[in-house]
Order: C-alpha cells, then sequence, then structure tokens
C-alpha cells in the first residue's frame, strides 16, 4: 500500500522571485523534471510544480510557485508570496543588473511573507563562468549581510539545483523542529500531516502506510 | 593246570576231553568268570551291600526272600507310581476330548458366522465402495464451496467491524465476491444452473451489502476530511477504486468528499481574510480592502493556491482510480468545492469596487479578473461557479471602467474651448490624451488575450477619440476652413503621436491618418488655389482645362488671348523666383514638421501639374498662340521642387 509520489508527512510552499530571464523557470524544471528546458517562455503571472523531498527521513512535498519576473506582472505575483514557507531569490551572475535588483526582492520578500520564511540566494548560469558579471564572494557577502544562505546553480547542468531546493527545506524543518515556526496557525506555508487519527476502522495500518 | 588255565587266555580251543566233561566246563566257566571284571554283578553286589549289613548265615539265608521283598515293594512303588501317572494321563485325555469338542462347537459357530457375515461383509464392501465415492463427492463439493462460497474470515471482512468500520480485509473479500459472482457465469454455461444461480444470487446480495457498508464508511472518512491538510486514510483510496463500480454510489461517495472540502476551503478562506498568518504575519487580507487592486489580488492569489492543493488532494485520492475516471470527475469536483468561495469572495469585491472611480484602477482590475479567469479555466468545468463570478465581476469591473472613463472624457471635454490663434490643440486635448495613455499603459500586455485587448482597445478608443473628435470639430466652427483643417491635423496628429505607440491600434490609426488625409488635402488645393490666383494663373488653367479642341484655337477664347497670359506667366515668374514667400501663413501654425513638408511639396505637386496642363494647351500649334516667354514644364519643375 505504500504509494509512493502521494507519502508525505508536510507541503512546503515555496516561491521563487527574481528578474526576468535569470531562470526561474528553468531552475524550477530542472528540480521537479531533472530536464533543461532550453526555450522556456516568459512565465505569465505564476506557474506551479511539485516535487516530493526526503529531510531527515521524513517524506516532504515541496509545492512550489515559480512567478513572472517581468514588472508589469508584479501586481499578480506579490499575492502569491502569502504564506510561503520559502522563497528563493534568483539572479544571474552574467548580468549584473540582475544582481542589484536583489535588494528590491529582498524587501519585497521580508514584507510579503512571514518571519519565518527561510529565504535563500540563487545566483544561476554558473555554468557561463566566462561571462560572469558578479563574483561568488560579492554575492556571499551580500547574502551573509542580509542572513540568507547562497548558492552558485546551473539550471542548466543541474549542477547544486537540488541542493538550492533541499537546504530550504532543511531550514524550514529546522525551524519546526525548533517550534520557531508554528503549525497551528494559518499560512505558515507548511502543511502538517494530521496526528495519526484513531479511525474506527483500519486506524492501526494507518499509521505503518500513510500513503 | 597251567595250560588249563592258560587256555580260556590264548583262546586255543581246548581239546574236545575237557569239553566233553559239563563238570569240568561248568568248572571252568566258574574259573573263567572273572567276578572282578563283571560290572553286572559288581553293580548287584553294590545294590546288595548296604542292607547286608551283618554276613550272617541268617542272613545270606533270608538274602533271597529279601531281595524278593525289596522287589515286591519295588513293583508296589511302580504300581502306585503309574497309577497316579495313569490318572494324569486319563485327566489330560479328558481335557483334550474337551477341548476338541469345544474346538468342533467353536469352528461350527465360526462356519456358522461365515455364513452369517458373507452378507455382512458385501454388505461393508459395499459401503466402502459408497464412502469412497462419497468422501470424493465431499471433496468436490469442498472445492466447490471454495470455489463458489465466501470463506469465513471472508464474509466476517465483508461485514466490516462493529461499529460499521472496514479494514484491510475487505477489499479481498469483496474481489472474491465479483470473482465468485463472474466464475458463476461460467457455471451457468454447464449444467448446474440451479446452483449458479443460487450462488449467484447470493454473491449479489453479499455484494449489495459490502457496497452499503463500503458507502456508509466512506460517507463517515469524508466528513473527517475538513481539515487543513488531510492524511487521507488509505483505505480510502481502495474505497473509491471499488466504488468505481458504482457509479451512482461513486458519485455520491465524491460528493461527501466534496461538501466536507468545501466547508474547509471556505473556512480557511475566511481565515486568510479575516485572521492572517502566524501572529498577523502576512497581515489578514482584508486590511488590505483600502487598496482594490491589491485586495482583489490578494484573493484570487489565495484561491488560485487553495485549488492547486485541492486538486492534489483529489488526484491523491483518486489515484488508485482508471484514469477516464480522473479525468470525468476531477473539474466538476473542483468546481463544486471553490463553489463556496463565490460568495464571500463576490461581496467583498463588489465592496471594494463601489468605492472605486478610478478607470485606471478599474480597468487593471478587469484586467486582473481577465488573467485569473484564464488561469483557472482550465482547472474547472466550463461553467464553474467560481468562473462565473469571476467572469462577471470582470464584466461589472469592466462596464464600471467604461462608464467611468466615459465620464471623466464628458467632464474633461466640456472644458474644451475654441482653438487660439496659433491653431495648437488646447489644454483639454492634452489632458484626455494623457488619460488615455494611463488607460493604455495599464493594461498589462500578456494578462489578457489577445481578443479581449483588441476589443477593450477598440471600445476604448470608441469611448475617448470619438466623442473627443466631434466636441473639437464643433469647437473650431467659427474658424475657417483652412484654420479648422490646421486645427484638426495638429489635434490628430497628436492623438497618432500617443496610440501608435500601442498595440492593436492598427485600425484605429488608419482611420486618423485618413482623416488627417482629409484636412491636408484641404489645405492643399486651398494653398495651390490661392497661389494660382495670386499669380492670376487659375482662370487661365480653368479655362485651357475646360478646352476642346473642336472649339477652336484656345488663342481665341476670350480671356487667354496671348497678352493676357504673357502678363500672368510674368507673375508666374515671380512666384518662381520666391515660392516660399507665397505659403499660406496657416500652414506654419502646423505643429508637425514633416505635415508642414508633406502639405508644401503636395501644393507645388499640384501648381506643377496645374501648368502643366496650360504648357501642353500654349505651346500647342492649333491654338494659334505666338512665341511667349514660356518655361517649359522641366525648368518650371527644376525651379519648384
Amino acid at each position: 500500500m505504500a504509494a509512493g509520489p502521494y507519502n508525505y508527512s508536510y507541503i512546503f510552499k515555496y516561491i521563487i522571485i527574481g528578474d526576468m530571464g535569470v531562470g526561474k523557470s528553468c531552475l524550477l524544471h530542472q528540480f521537479t523534471e531533472k530536464k533543461f528546458m532550453a526555450d522556456c517562455p516568459h512565465t505569465i503571472g505564476v506557474e506551479f510544480g511539485t516535487r516530493i523531498i526526503e529531510v531527515s527521513g521524513q517524506k516532504i512535498k515541496l509545492q512550489i510557485w515559480d512567478t513572472a519576473g517581468q514588472e508589469r506582472f508584479r501586481a499578480v505575483t506579490r499575492s502569491y508570496y502569502r504564506g510561503a514557507a520559502g522563497a528563493l531569490m534568483v539572479y544571474d551572475i552574467t548580468r549584473r543588473s540582475t544582481y542589484n535588483h536583489l535588494s528590491s526582492w529582498l524587501t519585497d520578500a521580508r514584507n510579503l511573507t512571514n518571519p519565518n520564511t527561510v529565504i535563500f540566494l540563487i545566483g544561476n548560469k554558473s555554468d557561463l563562468d566566462a561571462q560572469r558579471d558578479v563574483t561568488y564572494e560579492e554575492a556571499k557577502a551580500f547574502a551573509d549581510e542580509n542572513g540568507l544562505t547562497f548558492l552558485e546553480c546551473s539550471a542548466k547542468t543541474g549542477e547544486n539545483v537540488e541542493d538550492a531546493f533541499l537546504e530550504t527545506a532543511r531550514k524550514i524543518y529546522q525551524n519546526i523542529q525548533d517550534g520557531s515556526l508554528d503549525l497551528n496557525q494559518a499560512d505558515s506555508g507548511v502543511q502538517p500531516k494530521q496526528l495519526p487519527r484513531t479511525t474506527p476502522a483500519g486506524g492501526g495500518d494507518a499509521k505503518q502506510c500513510n500513503c | 593246570m597251567a595250560a588249563v588255565a592258560e587256555a580260556p587266555g590264548t583262546g586255543v580251543p581246548l581239546p574236545a576231553q575237557v569239553q566233553a566233561n559239563p563238570i569240568t566246563k561248568k568248572l571252568n566257566k566258574i574259573l573263567d568268570s572273572k567276578i572282578e571284571t563283571d560290572q553286572e554283578l559288581l553293580d548287584a553286589l553294590e545294590t546288595v551291600s548296604p542292607f547286608l549289613t551283618e554276613n550272617t548265615l541268617q542272613r545270606r539265608r533270608n538274602l533271597r526272600r529279601d531281595l524278593e521283598q525289596r522287589s515286591l515293594e519295588t513293583n508296589i512303588r511302580f504300581l502306585n507310581s503309574f497309577r497316579k501317572v495313569r490318572d494324569a494321563v486319563e485327566g489330560v485325555t479328558k481335557d483334550v476330548d474337551e477341548m476338541s469338542k469345544c474346538c468342533e462347537a467353536m469352528t461350527n459357530r465360526l462356519r456358522a458366522t461365515k455364513e452369517q457375515t458373507r452378507d455382512l461383509l458385501n454388505q461393508t464392501t459395499s459401503l466402502q465402495n459408497q464412502s469412497k465415492r462419497v468422501e470424493k463427492r465431499a471433496e468436490i463439493v469442498t472445492a466447490f464451496l471454495g470455489a463458489f462460497q465466501l470463506k469465513p474470515e471472508e464474509a466476517k471482512a465483508l461485514r466490516g467491524t462493529a461499529d460499521g468500520g472496514i479494514d484491510r480485509n475487505f477489499f479481498p473479500a469483496l474481489n472474491r465476491v465479483r470473482e465468485i459472482h463472474a466464475d458463476c457465469k461460467q457455471l451457468l454455461r454447464t449444467s448446474q444452473h440451479a446452483a449458479a444461480l443460487e450462488i449467484m444470487e447470493k454473491m449479489a446480495a453479499a455484494h449489495e451489502a459490502a457496497y452499503e457498508l463500503l458507502y456508509r464508511w466512506i460517507q463517515r472518512e469524508c466528513r473527517l476530511l475538513n481539515v487543513d491538510f488531510v492524511d487521507l486514510n488509505p483505505l480510502l483510496y481502495q474505497a473509491f477504486e471499488a466504488m468505481q463500480e458504482r457509479p451512482v454510489l461513486f458519485k455520491y461517495s465524491l460528493d461527501e468528499y466534496n461538501t466536507a472540502r468545501r466547508s474547509h476551503v471556505v473556512r480557511a478562506f475566511i481565515d486568510a481574510l479575516t485572521r492572517g498568518g502566524p501572529g498577523g504575519v502576512p497581515k489578514p487580507i482584508e486590511l488590505l480592502s483600502h487598496d482594490p487592486l491589491r485586495y482583489v489580488g490578494d484573493m484570487l492569489a489565495w484561491v488560485h493556491q487553495a485549488m492547486a492543493s485541492e486538486r492534489e488532494t483529489l488526484q491523491t485520492l483518486l489515484k488508485a482510480c482508471k484514469p477516464e475516471v480522473l479525468e470525468e470527475y476531477v473539474l466538476p469536483v473542483l468546481s463544486h468545492i471553490t463553489e463556496g468561495l463565490c460568495r464571500p469572495f463576490k461581496v467583498r469585491v463588489e465592496q471594494a469596487l463601489s468605492s472605486e472611480n478610478q478607470p485606471v484602477a478599474l480597468y487593471r482590475l478587469s484586467n486582473l479578473f481577465t488573467f485569473y479567469a484564464n488561469t483557472i479555466r482550465a482547472s474547472l468545468q466550463e461553467d464553474a461557479a467560481l468562473i462565473r463570478s469571476i467572469e462577471e465581476l470582470k464584466e461589472l469591473t469592466l462596464n464600471m471602467f467604461f462608464s467611468a472613463l466615459n465620464s471623466s472624457v464628458q467632464r474633461m471635454l466640456e472644458k474644451i474651448v475654441p482653438p487660439d490663434t496659433d491653431l495648437l490643440p488646447v489644454q483639454g486635448v492634452h489632458q484626455i490624451l494623457l488619460m488615455l495613455r494611463d488607460v493604455l499603459e495599464s493594461h498589462d500586455a500578456a494578462l489578457v488575450t489577445v481578443t479581449d485587448k483588441k476589443e477593450n482597445f477598440t471600445r476604448i478608443f470608441a469611448t475617448v477619440l470619438d466623442p473627443m473628435l466631434q466636441t473639437l470639430l464643433v469647437s473650431a466652427t467659427q474658424l475657417s476652413p483652412l484654420d479648422v483643417a490646421v486645427y484638426m491635423l495638429n489635434c490628430l496628429s497628436s492623438i497618432y503621436s500617443v496610440i501608435s505607440l500601442y498595440q492593436y491600434t492598427d485600425d484605429r490609426l488608419e482611420m486618423i491618418k485618413a482623416q488627417m488625409e482629409a484636412n491636408e488635402d484641404v489645405l492643399v488645393s486651398e494653398q495651390a488655389t490661392a497661389i494660382l490666383k495670386r499669380t492670376g494663373m487659375i482662370d487661365l488653367y480653368s479655362k485651357a482645362a475646360a478646352h476642346q479642341p473642336k472649339q477652336g484655337p484656345l488663342s481665341a477664347i476670350s480671356g487667354m488671348e496671348a497678352p493676357i497670359i504673357s502678363s500672368a506667366l510674368g507673375k508666374f515668374d515671380v512666384f518662381l523666383a520666391k515660392p516660399d514667400s507665397y505659403q499660406m501663413q496657416q500652414c506654419s501654425y502646423l505643429t508637425s514638421a514633416k505635415l508642414r513638408a508633406s502639405v508644401q511639396k503636395r501644393t507645388i505637386e499640384n501648381v506643377l501639374a496645374a501648368y502643366g496642363i496650360l504648357y501642353a494647351k500654349l505651346i500647342e500649334p492649333a491654338n494659334n498662340y505666338p512665341q511667349l516667354p514660356l518655361k517649359s514644364f522641366d525648368q518650371v519643375r527644376e525651379l519648384l521642387v
């Protein structure tokens, strides 16, 4: 009865933000499909993807909302920050302007999410090292200054992509363990599995196979 | 003596005379007898010796009698002993006889019994055979029952637990029932109709009861699902899988699920609106109600996200079902679950809208609705209440937008005054165009579909531009046609420069262009006429253009005499020397340099064309003109262009 894809203990809500063309959709696609999408069209409004991962032996379903980077969609996309447990803030290491905008994205993220939201900084397109416009050290310093975790990734090669998503989940899970994230509140971005119900029928086995 | 003594020893037969004498014989015999070697004698002596204790005469005389006595005694003892033996033997004989009799009796009885048991044996054998047959049949029957009857534990599983629940054995048992029922159809093909029918009936009943139970159970389970995150009971997947067989019950079961989830979603929505996140961060959505765009946007985003989660939960619930079932039910169920959101959502949106009268804000709102209607359309049924609500709200905001736009335009048009002498567009025109630009700017290009956008733009232009142009025309009625043309051209080019920046304006631009051309034509023809008038060429031109060869030479026609023509040509030369000074003052009021140049160029062309016609007539020999101070057409063109 162990039905793999449906067997999970928590749902974490993520949001991916950042300038247009930094590869947000490609990161999502790489993470959910393990493939690189070469001709990724501009996202219209928001898109949605899921994947189940494992953190400390717990199966966790990630519900990831990929937002459009274009300014004209801000009116729509900013409504999706609400209740995100994790925010992946992406810039393009080959375009300094996308890095320069990070502080405004960060302000948005801080204002629109709850204080426990884990914000993760991703420098995408690390495969294009030759065209690099933002050094690792500089971005790392920015991340440290703002208390963000930072990784350079490549949606194309898949390098570090898993780590970014998993590390974020680990931090959220850590927050739950610490008790700093209160699951009883609505909009925390995390939906816990309920305590095992003592259903009249099959209550016992239900514990073993929570599929 | 020695010879005699030796004789027996040597074995040499004794002389006949020795033998002949009996005494000798006897003597010899006695002498020869060797007592010590005669064992018998020794034994006898030995026997006698014990009771012959003293060797007396008396004793010796009595020996014989004693011996006889003893012999007699011995015999008597013998006799006694033998008598006992004989008695014993007789006893034995008697016993044996009796035994023999007994045996005989037994043999007889055995024989009799044998006689009697033969029947029994036959009977037994037949019974044994029968029993074997019966056993075989029993085996077959057991196998049959095994194949066509539920095991006790299966029957128990089908009856459910005491409180109406089911356990994991329920579904295998249910499958068994189904199998048996199917097998019975096979059975019907054999001769076992009655049995098959009976079993089928029984199985059908069991099946029915099981489904009844299962439905009740699902009902109860589903009622527990009105919570935030559902950890679905694994048995539920199987329950829904099994329910697929009963479309009606399946639908009812889904209805239960629907109802539970719907009430949950509504509650969660209200929570998000009024309570917000942990510790009020993020803030409750209702706190944003002063900013309708943000407020509505957040509500719609919440709905969108809730729908994604609901879809996942539903897909999990139905994961064991057939794909076509999933396809059939996912959209209707989601439509139904989200139906509950319509009312709270609509009420709030309408409230927020009631205080909004800015066209730009209203237009953005309508675009937002259009975007979400398109975004969630794929996840719901075509006629889902939520989509209907959003569409209605979109229509509402769009109508509000157009009426707000209309009243804004009207308000601004009231302030439109006649133009100054500079013939530039008045302030009101710029105001309206500024608003138009704001509206068009606010259109988030990709938020709505192309058709929607085109339609909206057409309507917006109709609402803004048509009344404006009308008002402008009315406001300019006191001006001369030339002034009107210039003024309209100035206004139109302002409009053109604004809307040409946007998409889907081709039709409107074409229209404006046509209007501009019409005004330009007026300007060109006015100017060309004025030039021809000032140079005195106008009469010459019209007469030359109207002249037909059958009317005779042109020079004979009054007003076309050579001297008149000569003087006109003289004036025309003055024009040719300084064509710019002949330009009308109004043309310099044209704001667009391009337009100015174009008007100038076309005026020259017109004048040139007129000259061309006149020139052709003048040089034609049939028209009988003397030598005139004529410049050739090419020369004139050279000078003007």
